[in-house]
Protein backbone atom coordinates (compact mmCIF):
# COMPACT_ATOMS: atom_id res chain seq x y z
CA UNK A 1 0.00 0.00 0.00
CA UNK A 2 2.94 2.33 0.30
CA UNK A 3 6.15 3.21 -2.33
CA UNK A 4 8.98 3.35 -0.25
CA UNK A 5 10.80 4.98 -2.68
CA UNK A 6 8.09 8.10 -3.54
CA UNK A 7 7.70 8.34 0.25
CA UNK A 8 11.35 9.00 0.90
CA UNK A 9 11.29 11.70 -2.33
CA UNK A 10 8.78 12.95 -0.53
CA UNK A 11 10.32 13.22 2.62
CA UNK A 12 13.36 14.65 1.01
CA UNK A 13 11.43 17.47 -0.98
CA UNK A 14 9.50 18.59 2.64
CA UNK A 15 11.88 18.93 4.97
CA UNK A 16 12.92 22.24 3.75
CA UNK A 17 10.14 23.75 4.06
CA UNK A 18 9.36 21.94 7.56
CA UNK A 19 12.69 23.26 8.84
CA UNK A 20 11.62 26.65 7.99
CA UNK A 21 8.43 26.11 9.84
CA UNK A 22 9.82 24.67 13.07
CA UNK A 23 12.22 27.66 12.82
CA UNK A 24 9.11 30.04 13.35
CA UNK A 25 7.74 28.18 15.78
CA UNK A 26 11.11 27.78 17.59
CA UNK A 27 11.13 31.39 17.68
CA UNK A 28 7.61 32.20 19.14
CA UNK A 29 7.82 29.32 21.71
CA UNK A 30 11.14 30.96 22.91
CA UNK A 31 10.18 34.44 23.23
CA UNK A 32 6.35 33.80 24.78
CA UNK A 33 7.69 31.18 27.19
CA UNK A 34 10.33 33.47 28.32
CA UNK A 35 7.41 35.83 29.24
CA UNK A 36 6.04 33.92 31.64
CA UNK A 37 5.89 35.52 34.82
CA UNK A 38 4.43 33.30 37.32
CA UNK A 39 4.35 35.69 40.75
CA UNK A 40 3.55 38.81 38.65
CA UNK A 41 1.38 37.71 35.59
CA UNK A 42 3.24 38.32 32.49
CA UNK A 43 3.85 41.22 29.96
CA UNK A 44 1.45 39.66 27.95
CA UNK A 45 -1.69 39.58 30.23
CA UNK A 46 -0.83 43.59 30.83
CA UNK A 47 -1.85 43.49 27.02
CA UNK A 48 -4.61 41.47 27.25
CA UNK A 49 -5.61 43.92 29.93
CA UNK A 50 -5.15 47.29 27.68
CA UNK A 51 -6.76 45.95 24.56
CA UNK A 52 -9.10 42.76 25.54
CA UNK A 53 -10.72 42.47 22.07
CA UNK A 54 -7.75 42.25 19.73
CA UNK A 55 -6.22 39.90 21.86
CA UNK A 56 -9.64 37.96 21.91
CA UNK A 57 -9.99 38.27 18.18
CA UNK A 58 -6.15 35.76 18.42
CA UNK A 59 -7.30 33.72 21.18
CA UNK A 60 -4.76 35.23 23.78
CA UNK A 61 -6.82 35.19 26.75
CA UNK A 62 -5.50 32.63 29.39
CA UNK A 63 -8.10 31.32 31.43
CA UNK A 64 -5.83 30.51 34.61
CA UNK A 65 -2.55 31.60 36.00
CA UNK A 66 -1.14 28.21 35.15
CA UNK A 67 1.78 28.06 33.23
CA UNK A 68 -0.16 25.52 30.59
CA UNK A 69 -3.11 27.78 30.56
CA UNK A 70 -0.10 30.80 29.34
CA UNK A 71 0.80 28.32 26.78
CA UNK A 72 -2.43 27.71 25.63
CA UNK A 73 -3.39 31.23 25.17
CA UNK A 74 -0.81 32.42 23.81
CA UNK A 75 0.49 29.77 21.28
CA UNK A 76 -2.30 27.63 20.60
CA UNK A 77 -4.88 30.32 19.57
CA UNK A 78 -2.82 31.50 16.76
CA UNK A 79 0.96 30.42 16.00
CA UNK A 80 0.01 26.52 16.33
CA UNK A 81 -2.83 27.11 14.13
CA UNK A 82 -2.06 29.23 11.46
CA UNK A 83 1.94 27.80 10.46
CA UNK A 84 0.97 23.49 10.49
CA UNK A 85 -1.94 25.20 8.64
CA UNK A 86 0.44 26.91 6.17
CA UNK A 87 2.83 23.61 5.90
CA UNK A 88 -0.68 21.71 5.15
CA UNK A 89 -1.64 23.64 2.18
CA UNK A 90 1.49 23.84 0.90
CA UNK A 91 1.99 20.14 1.12
CA UNK A 92 -1.05 18.81 0.00
CA UNK A 93 -0.63 21.20 -3.15
CA UNK A 94 2.60 19.97 -3.85
CA UNK A 95 2.47 16.61 -3.32
CA UNK A 96 -1.25 15.34 -5.51
CA UNK A 97 -2.34 18.55 -7.94
CA UNK A 98 0.74 20.04 -9.09
CA UNK A 99 2.37 16.78 -10.47
CA UNK A 100 -1.33 16.43 -12.29
CA UNK A 101 -1.31 19.82 -13.19
CA UNK A 102 2.37 19.73 -14.64
CA UNK A 103 1.91 16.53 -15.70
CA UNK A 104 4.55 14.88 -13.91
CA UNK A 105 1.95 12.65 -12.86
CA UNK A 106 2.78 10.40 -16.02
CA UNK A 107 5.76 8.83 -14.48
CA UNK A 108 4.48 7.85 -11.06
CA UNK A 109 1.79 6.60 -12.76
CA UNK A 110 3.58 4.86 -16.13
CA UNK A 111 4.92 2.02 -13.67
CA UNK A 112 2.98 -1.13 -11.77
CA UNK A 113 2.10 0.88 -9.13
CA UNK A 114 -1.58 1.63 -8.42
CA UNK A 115 -2.89 5.02 -7.99
CA UNK A 116 -4.19 4.25 -4.42
CA UNK A 117 -1.22 3.34 -3.41
CA UNK A 118 0.41 6.81 -5.10
CA UNK A 119 -1.81 8.70 -2.97
CA UNK A 120 -1.94 7.05 -0.24
CA UNK A 121 2.57 6.96 -0.10
CA UNK A 122 1.63 10.86 -0.69
CA UNK A 123 -0.77 11.26 2.27
CA UNK A 124 1.99 9.58 4.59
CA UNK A 125 4.62 12.05 3.35
CA UNK A 126 2.27 14.72 4.79
CA UNK A 127 0.96 13.23 7.87
CA UNK A 128 4.43 12.69 8.53
CA UNK A 129 5.66 16.14 8.24
CA UNK A 130 2.06 17.04 10.26
CA UNK A 131 3.32 14.99 13.10
CA UNK A 132 7.15 15.66 12.89
CA UNK A 133 5.68 19.31 13.37
CA UNK A 134 3.75 19.16 16.31
CA UNK A 135 5.70 16.76 17.77
CA UNK A 136 8.76 19.16 17.52
CA UNK A 137 6.43 21.94 19.20
CA UNK A 138 5.53 19.14 22.05
CA UNK A 139 9.18 19.07 22.95
CA UNK A 140 9.93 22.39 22.22
CA UNK A 141 7.30 23.44 24.77
CA UNK A 142 8.82 21.04 27.44
CA UNK A 143 12.02 21.33 27.42
CA UNK A 144 11.83 25.80 27.36
CA UNK A 145 9.45 25.54 30.59
CA UNK A 146 11.52 22.92 32.02
CA UNK A 147 14.71 25.07 31.94
CA UNK A 148 12.94 28.24 32.73
CA UNK A 149 10.30 27.50 34.97
CA UNK A 150 10.95 23.60 36.21
CA UNK A 151 8.12 22.14 37.63
CA UNK A 152 5.76 24.63 36.92
CA UNK A 153 4.18 23.01 33.83
CA UNK A 154 1.61 20.52 33.57
CA UNK A 155 3.15 18.28 31.27
CA UNK A 156 0.15 15.97 31.18
CA UNK A 157 -2.47 18.61 30.02
CA UNK A 158 0.13 19.90 27.91
CA UNK A 159 0.57 16.93 25.91
CA UNK A 160 -3.39 16.39 25.24
CA UNK A 161 -2.91 20.19 24.65
CA UNK A 162 -0.81 19.13 21.59
CA UNK A 163 -2.56 15.85 20.24
CA UNK A 164 -5.78 18.02 19.94
CA UNK A 165 -3.84 19.85 18.06
CA UNK A 166 -2.95 17.42 15.79
CA UNK A 167 -6.34 16.48 15.47
CA UNK A 168 -7.26 19.69 14.42
CA UNK A 169 -4.36 20.20 11.97
CA UNK A 170 -5.08 16.41 10.70
CA UNK A 171 -8.46 17.75 10.14
CA UNK A 172 -7.32 20.76 7.91
CA UNK A 173 -5.06 18.62 6.41
CA UNK A 174 -7.43 16.28 4.79
CA UNK A 175 -9.82 19.14 3.76
CA UNK A 176 -6.40 20.26 1.67
CA UNK A 177 -5.19 16.28 0.46
CA UNK A 178 -9.04 16.25 -0.87
CA UNK A 179 -9.05 19.41 -2.65
CA UNK A 180 -5.47 18.00 -4.17
CA UNK A 181 -7.16 15.08 -5.51
CA UNK A 182 -9.99 16.47 -6.62
CA UNK A 183 -9.14 19.50 -8.96
CA UNK A 184 -6.63 19.40 -11.99
CA UNK A 185 -5.80 22.50 -11.51
CA UNK A 186 -3.21 23.86 -9.11
CA UNK A 187 -5.19 27.13 -8.61
CA UNK A 188 -8.69 25.54 -8.04
CA UNK A 189 -7.21 23.15 -5.53
CA UNK A 190 -5.18 25.78 -4.12
CA UNK A 191 -8.35 28.41 -3.68
CA UNK A 192 -10.71 25.58 -1.84
CA UNK A 193 -7.78 23.67 -0.10
CA UNK A 194 -6.79 26.81 1.48
CA UNK A 195 -9.85 29.10 1.14
CA UNK A 196 -12.34 26.41 3.53
CA UNK A 197 -9.74 26.36 6.27
CA UNK A 198 -8.70 30.07 6.05
CA UNK A 199 -12.44 30.82 6.24
CA UNK A 200 -12.96 28.37 9.26
CA UNK A 201 -10.03 30.27 11.28
CA UNK A 202 -11.57 33.71 10.30
CA UNK A 203 -14.61 32.47 10.98
CA UNK A 204 -13.42 31.79 14.54
CA UNK A 205 -11.34 34.79 14.82
CA UNK A 206 -14.94 36.83 14.73
CA UNK A 207 -16.44 34.73 16.89
CA UNK A 208 -13.82 35.26 19.29
CA UNK A 209 -14.27 38.90 18.68
CA UNK A 210 -17.37 40.03 19.99
CA UNK A 211 -21.04 38.88 22.02
CA UNK A 212 -23.33 39.09 18.90
CA UNK A 213 -20.76 37.17 16.67
CA UNK A 214 -20.21 34.10 18.75
CA UNK A 215 -22.90 32.00 17.84
CA UNK A 216 -20.83 32.09 14.68
CA UNK A 217 -18.59 29.73 16.37
CA UNK A 218 -20.90 26.88 15.49
CA UNK A 219 -20.20 27.71 11.76
CA UNK A 220 -16.80 26.59 11.85
CA UNK A 221 -14.62 23.35 12.35
CA UNK A 222 -11.93 24.83 14.52
CA UNK A 223 -15.00 25.35 17.22
CA UNK A 224 -14.13 21.12 17.76
CA UNK A 225 -10.51 22.26 19.12
CA UNK A 226 -11.85 23.58 22.28
CA UNK A 227 -8.23 24.16 23.88
CA UNK A 228 -9.49 25.62 27.07
CA UNK A 229 -11.87 23.02 27.51
CA UNK A 230 -8.49 20.60 26.83
CA UNK A 231 -6.97 22.44 29.97
CA UNK A 232 -9.82 22.67 32.01
CA UNK A 233 -10.69 18.93 31.72
CA UNK A 234 -13.86 18.93 30.22
CA UNK A 235 -15.16 15.70 28.49
CA UNK A 236 -16.96 17.39 25.40
CA UNK A 237 -13.29 18.79 24.64
CA UNK A 238 -11.85 15.24 24.35
CA UNK A 239 -15.08 14.37 21.81
CA UNK A 240 -14.22 17.24 19.49
CA UNK A 241 -10.87 15.97 19.07
CA UNK A 242 -12.37 12.30 18.40
CA UNK A 243 -14.71 14.03 16.15
CA UNK A 244 -11.54 16.13 14.33
CA UNK A 245 -9.59 12.51 14.10
CA UNK A 246 -12.51 11.04 12.38
CA UNK A 247 -13.39 13.56 10.53
CA UNK A 248 -9.97 13.20 8.87
CA UNK A 249 -9.59 9.92 8.01
CA UNK A 250 -12.96 10.11 6.23
CA UNK A 251 -11.53 13.16 4.11
CA UNK A 252 -8.56 11.43 3.61
CA UNK A 253 -9.92 8.30 2.62
CA UNK A 254 -12.19 9.96 0.49
CA UNK A 255 -9.26 11.82 -1.24
CA UNK A 256 -7.85 8.43 -1.89
CA UNK A 257 -11.08 7.04 -3.95
CA UNK A 258 -11.28 10.35 -6.09
CA UNK A 259 -7.96 10.15 -6.91
CA UNK A 260 -8.18 6.63 -7.89
CA UNK A 261 -11.39 6.82 -9.88
CA UNK A 262 -11.41 9.91 -11.58
CA UNK A 263 -9.63 11.17 -15.40
CA UNK A 264 -6.22 12.00 -15.45
CA UNK A 265 -5.19 14.30 -18.31
CA UNK A 266 -2.16 13.77 -18.16
CA UNK B 1 -2.95 -13.57 -31.61
CA UNK B 2 -3.66 -9.63 -30.55
CA UNK B 3 -1.85 -8.09 -27.76
CA UNK B 4 -4.01 -4.84 -27.64
CA UNK B 5 -7.63 -4.07 -28.39
CA UNK B 6 -9.57 -1.21 -28.73
CA UNK B 7 -13.44 -1.98 -28.91
CA UNK B 8 -15.92 0.84 -29.80
CA UNK B 9 -13.78 3.09 -27.81
CA UNK B 10 -16.08 6.60 -27.28
CA UNK B 11 -14.89 10.05 -25.43
CA UNK B 12 -16.71 13.34 -26.35
CA UNK B 13 -14.73 16.59 -25.52
CA UNK B 14 -17.88 17.74 -27.35
CA UNK B 15 -17.08 20.27 -30.37
CA UNK B 16 -16.40 17.21 -32.48
CA UNK B 17 -13.16 16.65 -29.97
CA UNK B 18 -12.29 13.27 -28.70
CA UNK B 19 -12.28 9.73 -30.05
CA UNK B 20 -15.81 8.27 -31.80
CA UNK B 21 -16.03 4.79 -31.77
CA UNK B 22 -12.77 3.55 -31.99
CA UNK B 23 -11.65 0.05 -33.27
CA UNK B 24 -8.77 -2.10 -33.69
CA UNK B 25 -6.43 -4.81 -32.38
CA UNK B 26 -2.96 -5.04 -32.45
CA UNK B 27 -0.94 -7.99 -32.71
CA UNK B 28 1.50 -9.96 -31.43
CA UNK B 29 5.54 -8.90 -32.96
CA UNK B 30 3.75 -6.07 -34.66
CA UNK B 31 4.74 -2.05 -34.89
CA UNK B 32 1.63 -0.47 -35.10
CA UNK B 33 1.43 3.23 -36.37
CA UNK B 34 -0.96 6.02 -34.96
CA UNK B 35 -1.51 8.49 -37.11
CA UNK B 36 -2.69 11.46 -37.75
CA UNK B 37 -3.07 15.25 -37.84
CA UNK B 38 -2.34 17.22 -34.46
CA UNK B 39 -5.87 17.22 -32.34
CA UNK B 40 -6.65 14.18 -33.52
CA UNK B 41 -7.48 12.37 -30.90
CA UNK B 42 -4.25 10.18 -30.66
CA UNK B 43 -2.67 11.24 -27.25
CA UNK B 44 -6.48 10.72 -26.36
CA UNK B 45 -6.82 7.02 -27.06
CA UNK B 46 -3.17 7.03 -25.72
CA UNK B 47 -4.37 8.00 -22.24
CA UNK B 48 -7.30 5.35 -22.46
CA UNK B 49 -4.39 2.47 -23.04
CA UNK B 50 -2.28 4.10 -20.63
CA UNK B 51 -5.58 4.22 -17.83
CA UNK B 52 -5.44 7.15 -17.13
CA UNK B 53 -9.05 8.08 -18.73
CA UNK B 54 -11.98 6.02 -18.37
CA UNK B 55 -13.65 4.73 -21.25
CA UNK B 56 -17.16 7.00 -21.46
CA UNK B 57 -18.48 3.57 -24.20
CA UNK B 58 -16.07 0.65 -25.10
CA UNK B 59 -13.21 -0.81 -23.40
CA UNK B 60 -9.77 -1.28 -24.43
CA UNK B 61 -7.33 -4.27 -23.25
CA UNK B 62 -3.62 -5.20 -23.28
CA UNK B 63 -2.43 -8.63 -22.79
CA UNK B 64 -5.84 -9.60 -22.03
CA UNK B 65 -6.60 -7.03 -19.16
CA UNK B 66 -8.32 -4.49 -19.29
CA UNK B 67 -6.70 -0.81 -19.30
CA UNK B 68 -8.64 1.15 -16.56
CA UNK B 69 -9.21 -1.95 -14.37
CA UNK B 70 -5.94 -3.56 -14.23
CA UNK B 71 -4.08 -0.19 -15.37
CA UNK B 72 -1.12 -1.19 -12.87
CA UNK B 73 -0.71 -4.61 -13.63
CA UNK B 74 -1.03 -3.66 -17.30
CA UNK B 75 1.89 -1.20 -16.74
CA UNK B 76 4.48 -4.12 -15.24
CA UNK B 77 5.55 -5.23 -18.93
CA UNK B 78 4.71 -1.91 -20.79
CA UNK B 79 7.27 0.88 -21.73
CA UNK B 80 5.99 4.46 -22.17
CA UNK B 81 6.99 7.62 -24.02
CA UNK B 82 4.62 10.23 -23.25
CA UNK B 83 3.89 13.05 -25.39
CA UNK B 84 5.22 16.12 -23.37
CA UNK B 85 8.30 15.23 -20.98
CA UNK B 86 7.59 16.69 -17.62
CA UNK B 87 9.78 15.47 -15.02
CA UNK B 88 10.80 16.57 -11.23
CA UNK B 89 12.66 19.76 -12.31
CA UNK B 90 14.68 19.22 -9.08
CA UNK B 91 16.58 15.55 -9.85
CA UNK B 92 19.22 15.26 -12.56
CA UNK B 93 18.83 12.61 -14.97
CA UNK B 94 20.73 9.88 -13.46
CA UNK B 95 18.74 10.93 -10.30
CA UNK B 96 15.63 10.25 -12.45
CA UNK B 97 16.53 6.97 -13.80
CA UNK B 98 17.59 5.62 -10.56
CA UNK B 99 14.53 6.77 -8.91
CA UNK B 100 12.27 5.58 -11.77
CA UNK B 101 13.76 1.82 -11.32
CA UNK B 102 13.07 2.00 -7.73
CA UNK B 103 9.97 2.67 -7.94
CA UNK B 104 9.40 0.15 -10.56
CA UNK B 105 11.30 -2.05 -8.53
CA UNK B 106 13.42 -2.90 -11.23
CA UNK B 107 16.69 -3.48 -10.32
CA UNK B 108 18.83 -1.70 -12.25
CA UNK B 109 20.71 -3.65 -15.05
CA UNK B 110 23.16 -2.75 -17.78
CA UNK B 111 20.25 -1.92 -19.94
CA UNK B 112 20.01 1.40 -18.79
CA UNK B 113 23.87 2.13 -19.33
CA UNK B 114 23.65 0.88 -22.93
CA UNK B 115 20.58 2.85 -23.79
CA UNK B 116 22.53 5.74 -22.64
CA UNK B 117 25.34 5.22 -24.23
CA UNK B 118 23.33 4.53 -27.47
CA UNK B 119 21.14 7.96 -27.17
CA UNK B 120 25.05 9.44 -26.29
CA UNK B 121 23.42 11.32 -23.48
CA UNK B 122 24.85 12.82 -20.82
CA UNK B 123 22.32 12.83 -17.78
CA UNK B 124 24.29 13.92 -15.19
CA UNK B 125 22.51 17.53 -15.55
CA UNK B 126 19.65 19.03 -13.72
CA UNK B 127 16.56 17.92 -15.78
CA UNK B 128 14.94 21.47 -15.81
CA UNK B 129 18.28 22.82 -18.10
CA UNK B 130 18.01 20.10 -20.31
CA UNK B 131 16.79 20.58 -23.84
CA UNK B 132 14.08 19.39 -25.43
CA UNK B 133 16.00 16.54 -27.43
CA UNK B 134 18.13 15.50 -24.30
CA UNK B 135 14.92 15.30 -22.22
CA UNK B 136 13.16 13.05 -25.01
CA UNK B 137 16.02 11.06 -24.49
CA UNK B 138 15.36 10.83 -20.57
CA UNK B 139 12.11 9.64 -21.78
CA UNK B 140 13.10 7.04 -24.05
CA UNK B 141 15.45 5.60 -21.62
CA UNK B 142 12.73 5.60 -19.02
CA UNK B 143 10.44 3.58 -21.18
CA UNK B 144 12.74 1.27 -22.50
CA UNK B 145 14.70 0.18 -19.29
CA UNK B 146 13.01 -2.53 -18.02
CA UNK B 147 12.92 -4.28 -21.27
CA UNK B 148 9.31 -4.31 -21.66
CA UNK B 149 6.83 -6.74 -23.68
CA UNK B 150 4.27 -3.84 -25.09
CA UNK B 151 5.68 -0.02 -25.64
CA UNK B 152 3.14 2.79 -26.56
CA UNK B 153 4.94 5.59 -27.54
CA UNK B 154 3.25 8.78 -28.32
CA UNK B 155 5.13 10.70 -31.14
CA UNK B 156 8.72 9.09 -29.50
CA UNK B 157 10.75 11.20 -31.93
CA UNK B 158 9.69 14.81 -31.29
CA UNK B 159 12.66 16.96 -30.48
CA UNK B 160 15.05 14.26 -31.72
CA UNK B 161 17.61 15.36 -34.39
CA UNK B 162 17.73 13.09 -38.00
CA UNK B 163 20.50 11.19 -36.45
CA UNK B 164 18.97 10.56 -33.22
CA UNK B 165 15.99 9.52 -34.45
CA UNK B 166 17.59 7.28 -36.84
CA UNK B 167 19.06 5.64 -33.77
CA UNK B 168 15.28 5.56 -32.49
CA UNK B 169 14.38 3.87 -35.46
CA UNK B 170 16.99 1.02 -35.52
CA UNK B 171 15.54 0.60 -31.87
CA UNK B 172 12.65 -0.10 -32.59
CA UNK B 173 13.78 -2.46 -35.21
CA UNK B 174 15.52 -4.69 -32.67
CA UNK B 175 12.52 -4.74 -29.92
CA UNK B 176 10.33 -6.09 -33.11
CA UNK B 177 13.22 -8.33 -34.13
CA UNK B 178 12.73 -9.54 -30.16
CA UNK B 179 9.45 -10.13 -30.60
CA UNK B 180 7.95 -6.86 -28.76
CA UNK B 181 4.78 -4.75 -30.01
CA UNK B 182 5.07 -1.50 -30.12
CA UNK B 183 2.42 0.78 -30.96
CA UNK B 184 3.42 4.48 -32.11
CA UNK B 185 1.95 7.09 -32.86
CA UNK B 186 2.73 10.01 -35.18
CA UNK B 187 2.06 13.10 -37.49
CA UNK B 188 4.07 12.11 -40.28
CA UNK B 189 4.14 9.34 -42.85
CA UNK B 190 7.74 9.31 -43.24
CA UNK B 191 8.67 8.51 -39.89
CA UNK B 192 5.61 5.44 -39.47
CA UNK B 193 6.24 3.99 -43.00
CA UNK B 194 10.26 2.82 -42.04
CA UNK B 195 9.33 0.79 -38.99
CA UNK B 196 5.66 0.03 -39.02
CA UNK B 197 4.37 -2.63 -40.29
CA UNK B 198 0.36 -1.78 -40.18
CA UNK B 199 -1.15 1.73 -39.92
CA UNK B 200 -4.46 3.47 -38.43
CA UNK B 201 -4.63 6.71 -39.68
CA UNK B 202 -7.22 9.16 -37.57
CA UNK B 203 -8.60 11.85 -37.93
CA UNK B 204 -11.29 14.21 -35.98
CA UNK B 205 -10.87 10.81 -33.71
CA UNK B 206 -12.30 8.39 -36.30
CA UNK B 207 -10.80 5.88 -37.66
CA UNK B 208 -10.50 6.80 -41.36
CA UNK B 209 -8.14 4.06 -42.35
CA UNK B 210 -6.63 0.90 -41.54
CA UNK B 211 -3.83 -1.03 -44.27
CA UNK B 212 -0.50 -2.19 -44.26
CA UNK B 213 2.24 0.13 -45.05
CA UNK B 214 2.37 -1.14 -48.41
CA UNK B 215 -1.22 -0.50 -49.36
CA UNK B 216 -0.77 3.08 -47.80
CA UNK B 217 2.27 3.62 -49.85
CA UNK B 218 0.62 2.77 -53.13
CA UNK B 219 -2.31 5.40 -52.01
CA UNK B 220 0.08 7.77 -51.13
CA UNK B 221 -0.46 11.04 -53.30
CA UNK B 222 2.16 13.57 -53.68
CA UNK B 223 1.57 17.39 -55.36
CA UNK B 224 4.47 18.53 -57.25
CA UNK B 225 4.35 22.46 -58.49
CA UNK B 226 5.74 22.66 -61.95
CA UNK B 227 6.90 25.70 -63.20
CA UNK B 228 6.78 26.20 -66.93
CA UNK B 229 8.13 29.28 -69.16
CA UNK B 230 4.91 30.97 -69.52
CA UNK B 231 1.06 30.82 -69.50
CA UNK B 232 0.94 29.00 -72.83
CA UNK B 233 2.97 26.47 -71.98
CA UNK B 234 1.49 25.70 -68.49
CA UNK B 235 -2.25 26.19 -69.93
CA UNK B 236 -0.82 22.93 -72.69
CA UNK B 237 0.97 20.97 -69.64
CA UNK B 238 -2.47 21.06 -67.90
CA UNK B 239 -4.12 19.73 -70.78
CA UNK B 240 -1.84 16.37 -70.90
CA UNK B 241 -4.04 13.82 -69.19
CA UNK B 242 -2.11 14.21 -65.69
CA UNK B 243 -3.86 14.84 -62.74
CA UNK B 244 -4.28 18.41 -62.34
CA UNK B 245 -5.09 19.86 -59.04
CA UNK B 246 -4.79 23.76 -59.92
CA UNK B 247 -3.33 25.96 -62.49
CA UNK B 248 -2.16 29.64 -61.87
CA UNK B 249 0.10 31.96 -64.00
CA UNK B 250 2.66 29.83 -65.55
CA UNK B 251 2.86 26.95 -62.44
CA UNK B 252 0.50 23.66 -62.77
CA UNK B 253 0.34 21.74 -59.47
CA UNK B 254 -0.48 17.59 -60.21
CA UNK B 255 -1.40 15.04 -57.93
CA UNK B 256 1.21 11.97 -58.40
CA UNK B 257 -0.01 8.72 -57.07
CA UNK B 258 2.41 6.10 -58.49
CA UNK B 259 2.66 7.20 -61.85
CA UNK B 260 5.77 8.99 -61.38
CA UNK B 261 7.13 8.28 -65.07
CA UNK B 262 4.35 9.71 -66.61
CA UNK B 263 4.77 12.69 -65.05
CA UNK B 264 8.60 12.94 -66.14
CA UNK B 265 8.11 12.18 -69.56
CA UNK B 266 5.68 14.53 -70.16
CA UNK B 267 7.91 17.15 -68.55
CA UNK B 268 10.79 16.40 -70.83
CA UNK B 269 8.63 17.88 -73.58
CA UNK B 270 8.00 20.98 -71.92
CA UNK B 271 10.03 24.07 -70.93
CA UNK B 272 10.27 23.43 -67.46
CA UNK B 273 11.89 26.12 -65.39
CA UNK B 274 11.56 24.45 -61.80
CA UNK B 275 9.79 21.57 -59.86
CA UNK B 276 9.19 21.79 -56.38
CA UNK B 277 7.15 19.21 -53.54
CA UNK B 278 5.27 21.21 -51.04
CA UNK B 279 4.78 20.27 -47.82
CA UNK B 280 1.61 18.24 -47.58
CA UNK B 281 -0.75 17.15 -44.36
CA UNK B 282 -2.05 13.97 -44.20
CA UNK B 283 -5.47 14.65 -45.44
CA UNK B 284 -3.66 15.88 -48.69
CA UNK B 285 -1.06 12.72 -48.89
CA UNK B 286 -4.30 9.93 -48.36
CA UNK B 287 -6.91 11.97 -50.52
CA UNK B 288 -8.43 9.14 -51.12
CA UNK B 289 -9.04 8.16 -47.93
CA UNK B 290 -10.06 11.13 -46.78
CA UNK B 291 -12.16 11.47 -49.06
CA UNK B 292 -10.67 12.37 -52.48
CA UNK B 293 -9.37 15.58 -53.72
CA UNK B 294 -10.49 17.91 -56.07
CA UNK B 295 -9.19 17.00 -59.71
Amino acid sequence: MINWTLYKRGIRESWKMLAIFAAVITMYFTIIISMFDPALGSALNEFAKAMPELMAIVGMTPATAELVSFLEAYLYGFIMLVFPMLYCILSANKLIVRHVDRGSMTYLLSAPVKRETVAFTQMKVMVTGLFALVFYATLLGLVNCEISFPGELNIRKFILLNIGALCLQLYVGGICFLSSCIFNDSKYALGVGAGIPVLGFIIQMMANAGKELEKMKYATFFTLFDSEGIIAGEPDAIWGMIALCAGAMVLFSSAIVVFSRKDLHI
Amino acid sequence: MSVCEIQGLIRDYGNGRGVFDLSFAIHQGEVFGFLGPNGAGKTTMIRHLMGFLKPEKGYCTIGGMDCWKDRADIQKTLGYIPGEMVFFDDMTGLEFLSFMAKYRRIKSNGRTRELLDRFELDARGKLKKMSKGMKQKIGIVAAFMHDPEVLVLDEPTSGLDPLMQNRFIELMLEERARGKTILMSSHMFEEVERTCSRVAIIKNGKLVALDNVEALKAAQARKYVITLEDEDAAAAFAGEGLRVYEVSHNQVTVIVQSNIKELLSVMNRYPVINILTPNQSLEEIFMQYYGGGRS
